[in-house]
């Protein structure tokens, strides 16, 4: 697939759903380890009703349309602060693609910087603090850079995914700053961040669903 | 825990039941108790939603009605009410002049009415807000805006209220409360603790002849711990940190409310006026508007807070606008 329009991005949709389906006691174990594991169900209950919702919007309803209801069901939906977040990603990468219907290289570098910055703004979060932005702003970094080099959205997607997981591996080290995990600052060095490992599944997913 | 309940996991939603069997003056949208809306919106004026925790009535339900607040997203106990019952309450109450959200500085409440001004933008409504950050113990000087909001958040109600009902737009009625905000400080004192019905075992303990200043209204750490002193005592000391942000000399006009925590009696917020009263008059400044109560509480905790805004030509007929709401009745004197 060399870009991700309307019709594919209500794929990529349900192959989120059905990731954080799978991935759901994953989460809440992970979760569970220093806050209070309901990431596994806020992610699994959001990306549910966020497909729900674009599939039964339909592809005419354009790309940059359904982002947006995505986002805003999830919000909806999931009332806890990561569900919150990841809703606001959805919003503000809908905003930075407003006027297009692809989303190649370029456009998806565009949409992980706007996810990483609205979920920077409105968690308060800055880089190293031990959260999903750890994962997403080196994420966009790849995706910049691929796009830079003209590469195609399947490798881009691919070296960004990689980037993903090098950066979920340096989270360990951190300590964090943030949420209920704040509280158990030190003990949280040498465990990967519960948040960061949702944006690594976000972007893994999209990479999968690209290479077919 | 000896409380009046049936099942804890029902506090918050028993408790608004009862209100709006209350007070038809307010009622719910969308399908939602937790989403409180005056009954009958005014057409064309500014709106104004808050929001927070239960545990804290009056605070923050209790002032939607005529001439203050027009709806409030209602959170479980200490906890922020989501985006999407802040996003109803303010589809609801927007009359085409936009939105202001009033709440105080805690994270889960920024959050929350941050994601719900980018959710009402996408339907077209402007949403401005001011964060009430009046708790001059939960931070120093030079860093207000980690301050938490308190008590004083009523004054900012009331100005904001007023201007909105006189009609002006939603930057001036924004600018006014953000006016309101900078010029109100609370310092308070806590002497037993609070219990929240689904712990069900108080939050944190108050030795039998300790207070602590400046704690906050969920149980946050103060910034000190010691043996409770006399009433005059205890005012003196809270006020010296009042007055060194808030200058009061010859002439100068203050607003005062007393509130106490919700396990105080009313007498002995009068002994705490007392000594607020002399210390104002002994500067040669006027307390114009006095409120003695509980406007702000936190659960049973005994304790009490001082809240001071300093007037202005521009605040002081805001401040003297009558105010009709479930909890709160003042008539212009």
């Amino acid at each position: 697939m060399d870009a991700i329009r309307a019709d594919e991005l209500i794929g990529l949709f349900q192959s989120w759903r059905d990731m954080f389906a799978a991935e759901r006691d994953f989460l809440i174990a992970l979760d569970g380890k220093v806050g209070d594991s309901d990431l596994g169900i806020t992610m699994s209950k959001s990306f549910a009703a966020a497909y729900d919702t674009v599939a039964a919007e339909g592809a005419a309803a354009g790309l940059t349309k359904l982002l947006r209801s995505a986002g805003a069901i999830m919000a909806k939906t999931a009332p806890s602060t990561m569900g919150t977040l990841t809703a606001t990603g959805f919003l503000r990468g809908a905003k930075a693609l407003e006027g297009k219907d692809a989303i190649g290289t370029a456009e998806a570098a565009a949409f992980w910087r706007a996810y990483a910055t609205g979920i920077a703004e409105r968690g308060k979060a800055k880089l190293g603090d031990k959260t999903i932005l750890d994962v997403l702003d080196p994420v966009a970094g790849v995706l910049e850079a691929q796009a830079a080099s003209g590469a195609a959205l399947a490798p881009a997607l691919k070296a960004a995914a990689d980037e993903a997981e090098a950066a979920l591996e340096r989270t360990k080290a951190m300590k964090a700053q943030h949420g209920k995990a704040a509280v158990f600052q030190e003990q949280t060095v040498g465990l990967q961040d519960a948040g960061a490992t949702v944006g690594v599944f976000l972007v893994k997913a999209m990479s999968g669903y690209v290479a077919g | 825990m000896k409380k009046f309940l049936n099942d804890p996991a029902n506090f918050v939603d028993e408790m608004l039941e009862g209100i709006y069997r209350a007070h038809p003056q307010v009622t719910y949208v969308n399908d939602d108790k937790r989403c409180l809306v005056v009954a009958k919106p005014k057409a064309g004026k500014v709106g104004i939603a808050t929001g927070g925790g239960s545990g804290h009535l009056p605070l923050f339900l209790g002032y939607v009605g005529d001439n203050m607040l027009d709806g409030c997203a209602v959170g479980g106990v200490f906890q922020s009410p989501s985006a999407d019952q802040m996003h109803e309450v303010t589809k609801y109450i927007d009359q085409g002049a936009g939105v202001l959200y009033i709440y105080g500085n805690y994270t889960g409440d920024i959050i929350n009415f941050d994601m719900a001004a980018e959710l009402a933008d996408i339907d077209g409504i402007t949403v401005k807000q001011v964060v009430g950050n009046d708790d001059i113990a939960s931070s120093v000087v030079g860093e207000e805006h980690k301050r938490r909001g308190v008590a004083g958040i009523f004054f900012v109600y009331k100005a904001a209220g007023a201007a909105a009902a006189n009609g002006l737009s939603l930057d001036e009625v924004t600018r006014l409360a953000d006016k309101a905000r900078a010029n109100v400080r609370t310092i308070g004192v806590a002497l037993s603790s609070c219990v929240v019905p689904e712990i069900g075992h108080a939050t944190f303990s108050v030795g039998e002849d300790e207070m602590e200043i400046g704690m906050g209204i969920h149980g946050e750490p103060g910034i000190s711990r010691k043996k409770l002193a006399p009433a005059d005592a205890v005012v003196d000391e809270m006020m010296e940190r009042v007055f060194a942000e808030l200058p009061a000399g010859a002439g100068d006009e203050f607003a005062v409310l007393v509130n106490g925590l919700g396990g105080t009696p009313k007498e002995e917020l009068y002994i705490l006026f007392r000594r607020v009263s002399q210390l104002f008059e002994a500067k040669g400044s006027k307390v114009k508007y006095v409120w003695i109560g509980e406007f702000a509480t936190a659960m049973e905790m005994a304790g009490a807070s001082i809240s001071v805004l300093k007037l202005d030509a521009e605040l002081d007929p805001l401040i003297a606008v009558s105010v009709n709401t479930p909890f709160f009745a003042h008539y212009k004197a």
